[in-house]
């Protein structure tokens, strides 16, 4: 089965390099030019230049993000240290009683020691058992718990990367999501982001890449907008440092 | 597929049904307006919108005009990343391919976000028929699957349907009986939908943006269900329309202003997804098996076509919908197709390929610019209105007793003699017709017009009649005005305005 599964996926290939041919030949013909071999010259390449000089201070980008993040409906809290996160993590689980909990396994993280402050709740750390099937993991979570590789400010967004220690379930299928972001990763503009994903290179980046600006939404529904529909419907930003 | 709302046989015919419907005419406006007014909101806000929108128009510009070397780039990109790349010409080759992968998959369900690219290839369908579920997960794609319709709105597909039309669908569903209450209902699909997630093979999604430089696919969305079918099933099928290229995540930067802006009047949608192929052989979630399938299906068409090109710039907020005077009135269903609006009225006929099929959509236009006015990469899509009348005129599929008409017209304007005895003729013929000033039969060529208005009679005296005597005073009389003559107007403009200010004003003539 596994030999004919790659035969097929073989022969698609090299339908699929045949056809590639045929295919930009036909669009080079439609624009009337030769086809094109050489990049082109782009002088429009992302944003306006006004746009790209454009930054915040660190207070004016804690003081938006957190305007943003509230005004869909997440949650921010300012905290100093990563002590004070644990304190919250810990005060929010007892809270809500969260019998599940999730969180990627990053040294960050296994800082908090959650697995010890939280006696009554059983901690999981991402992808530590390859037997576990972690996707059910997550989904049966009360408590997703990550670290933000970026944030953005003026969409008051957090962005998340996958990797073998970071799952993208983790973000995403628990009831209640908990975003911890070092304030030195918070910028002003999303270009700035997105910046360092054109600088990696293909081969460097990862197979996800997700920005979170808030609940799950949906106003499908008489324009009623729902929160929770698919993603987690409560999330926590705390901005530390 | 379930056609829906396309029971007329005309825009006219389905639009009439459309103005019949109450609560369908209240719920688009009050969308439209929500989200038109959202957009304004957002767009305010941002600042410099003309200069953003003129960026976008650009960057989309500079990809369609060198689609060979972005998507060829792409294409190889994504291959090294992992992806299975396929291409389909045509809508029937993209089923062909789907089922293929789907039976290699041993698929049972398929969990599908939302994707305008699967509505156009009406592919829900053609799994079935193989004995795969297809299963919508986006909460109004979802609602609209169940009563077998098809999307009314490109962001809110499900906009003509009340709390209690979906509660009965769903209920139904859950086989008891769910409250008209938006919190339950949204409570019953998520519910639902994490049993069909976690038990689909296959996931599928459209494409946003596909960055060429990378070979990574981007996805915007706010209920998290995209991130749903591409994190859990072991296999990822994307449909891409060929022409959904920007070179790179820098130029992604313009995009991500320009559309959950446009749509929906947002900041960023709650979720913005990169995905760049399968999952790595360490990572312990995301798809084994990614396939991206090009799709052409009519777009390539308009390469190279001088009055159409702009049309593959199209970034499928639906900021023209909510614009259109037209839209607002007789909603989307009414369209016929799966794109509706002004989009829709060009883009259906264009990839068709059939202006003669769809010829009635374009007309259903004013022609007032609206749309071209809310698209945040500025198609001119009301000039392009105006192309698809012509060509269906040129390819004589106009209407004969139009062309009868225009030329009946052209040989009355074009001699001054011939419009003069026109004009005498139908001072005499309109005794027949005219009561009390004005004509209201609804006889022959009138009927259209006089259902809702009434036409004016042709006076006693033309100002053709007059010109003579006109012309004359212009030459001579008022070369130098007569001091006298001067004062006696003057009298009489203050004469009127006192007049006026008593309230005996009007200015009656005749």
């Amino acid at each position: 089965m596994a030999d004919t599964h790659k035969q097929w996926l073989e022969k698609l290939e090299a339908d699929s390099r045949a056809k590639q041919e045929q295919f930009m030949n036909d669009i080079a013909a439609k624009l009337r030019h030769p086809r094109m071999a050489l990049k082109p010259q782009h002088p429009f390449r992302g944003a306006p230049d006004f746009w790209n000089a454009f930054e915040w201070s660190v207070e004016e980008r804690i003081k938006q993000f957190t305007d943003n993040f509230l005004s869909v409906g997440g949650h921010v809290a300012r905290l100093e240290t990563m002590d004070e996160a644990k304190s919250f993590i810990v005060q929010k689980a007892d809270e809500m009683s969260a019998k599940y909990v999730v969180r990627q396994n990053q040294p960050e993280l296994d800082a908090l020691d959650l697995e010890g402050a939280l006696p009554a709740s059983k901690v999981s750390v991402w992808n530590t058992d390859s037997e576990q099937y972690w996707r059910a993991r997550a989904a049966e979570a009360d408590f997703g718990i990550v670290l933000a590789d970026h944030a953005v400010a003026y969409t008051g967004s957090v962005t998340v990367l996958s990797a073998e220690n970071k799952g993208r379930s983790v973000s995403l299928l628990p009831t209640v999501l908990i975003i911890i972001i070092p304030i030195e990763r918070l910028k002003t503009r999303l270009g700035e982001v997105l910046a360092t994903f054109d600088e990696a290179g293909h081969d460097h980046l990862p197979a996800g890449i997700h920005f979170i600006s808030g609940p799950s939404r949906s106003s499908d529904i008489e324009n009623d907008l729902t929160i929770g529909v698919h993603g987690p419907g409560i999330v926590y930003a705390l901005l530390v440092g | 597929m379930g056609t829906g709302a396309k029971t007329g046989a005309t825009v006219k015919a389905r639009a009439d049904l459309a103005l019949n419907d109450e609560f369908l005419r209240k719920a688009v406006r009050f969308t439209t307006e929500r989200l038109r007014n959202g957009k304004k909101k957002a767009t305010d806000e941002h600042g410099n919108w003309e200069e953003w929108r003129e960026r976008g128009r650009q960057i989309r510009l500079h990809t369609i005009a060198h689609l060979d070397y972005y998507l060829n780039l792409f294409v190889n990109n994504a291959r090294a990343n992992g992806v299975h790349v396929h291409f389909a010409n045509t809508a029937e080759e993209a089923v062909k391919l789907t089922l293929d992968i789907a039976e290699h998959a041993g698929a049972k369900s398929v969990v599908k976000s939302k994707s305008m690219v699967s509505e156009e290839l009406h592919l829900n369908h053609a799994l079935e028929s193989i004995g795969v579920e297809a299963v919508e997960t986006d909460l109004g794609e979802y609602i609209i699957q169940l009563a077998g319709e098809m999307p009314s709105h490109i962001v809110i597909p499900a906009i003509h349907k009340n709390r209690y039309q979906i509660a009965d669908l769903l209920s139904k569903e859950a086989g008891y009986t769910l409250p008209p209450d938006t919190t339950a209902l949204a409570g019953f699909v998520r519910k639902k939908m994490r049993e069909k997630f976690l038990e689909a093979e296959i996931g599928m999604t459209g494409c946003n943006f596909a960055i060429a430089e990378t070979g990574s696919m981007v996805l915007f969305e706010n209920e998290g269900n995209a991130r749903m079918v591409s994190t859990v099933p072991k296999t990822q099928i994307t449909l891409m329309g060929m022409e959904r290229i920007i070179p790179s995540w820098a130029d992604l930067e313009v995009m991500a202003t320009l559309l959950p802006r446009s749509a929906t009047g947002q900041k960023l949608t709650m979720y913005m997804s990169g995905i760049t192929g399968p999952r790595r052989a360490e990572d312990a979630d995301g798809p084994d098996e990614m396939h991206i399938i090009i799709i052409d299906n009519g777009r390539s068409l308009q390469l190279g076509d001088p009055e159409f090109q702009e049309l593959l710039n199209c970034i499928r907020c639906g900021a023209c919908l909510n614009a259109c005077p037209v839209y607002r009135h007789i909603g989307g269903h009414a369209y016929g197709s799966t794109y509706s609006g002004p989009i829709g009225a060009v883009l259906t006929p264009s990839l068709n390929k059939n202006i003669a099929e769809w010829d009635d959509i374009a007309n259903a236009s004013s022609l007032c610019g609206a749309c071209y006015e809310a698209c945040p990469v500025k198609i001119p899509l009301h000039d392009m209105l105006v192309y698809l009348r012509r060509r269906k005129v040129e390819s004589g599929n106009g209407s004969m007793m139009e062309s009868i008409g225009m030329q009946g017209f052209a040989a009355v304007m074009g001699s001054s003699a011939r419009l003069g005895g026109v004009l005498r003729l139908g001072k005499l013929g309109q005794k027949l017709v005219v009561r009390s000033g004005v004509i209201k039969t609804k006889l022959g060529p009138l009927k259209g017009w006089n259902t809702y208005r009434v036409t004016p009679s042709l006076p006693k005296e033309s100002f053709r009649d007059r010109w003579d005597t006109l012309d004359q005073e212009l030459k001579h009389g008022l070369k130098q005005m007569d001091p006298t003559m001067q004062n006696r107007m003057e009298e009489l403009v203050k004469k009127r305005e006192q007049e006026e200010k008593q309230g005996k004003g009007g200015h009656g003539h005749g």
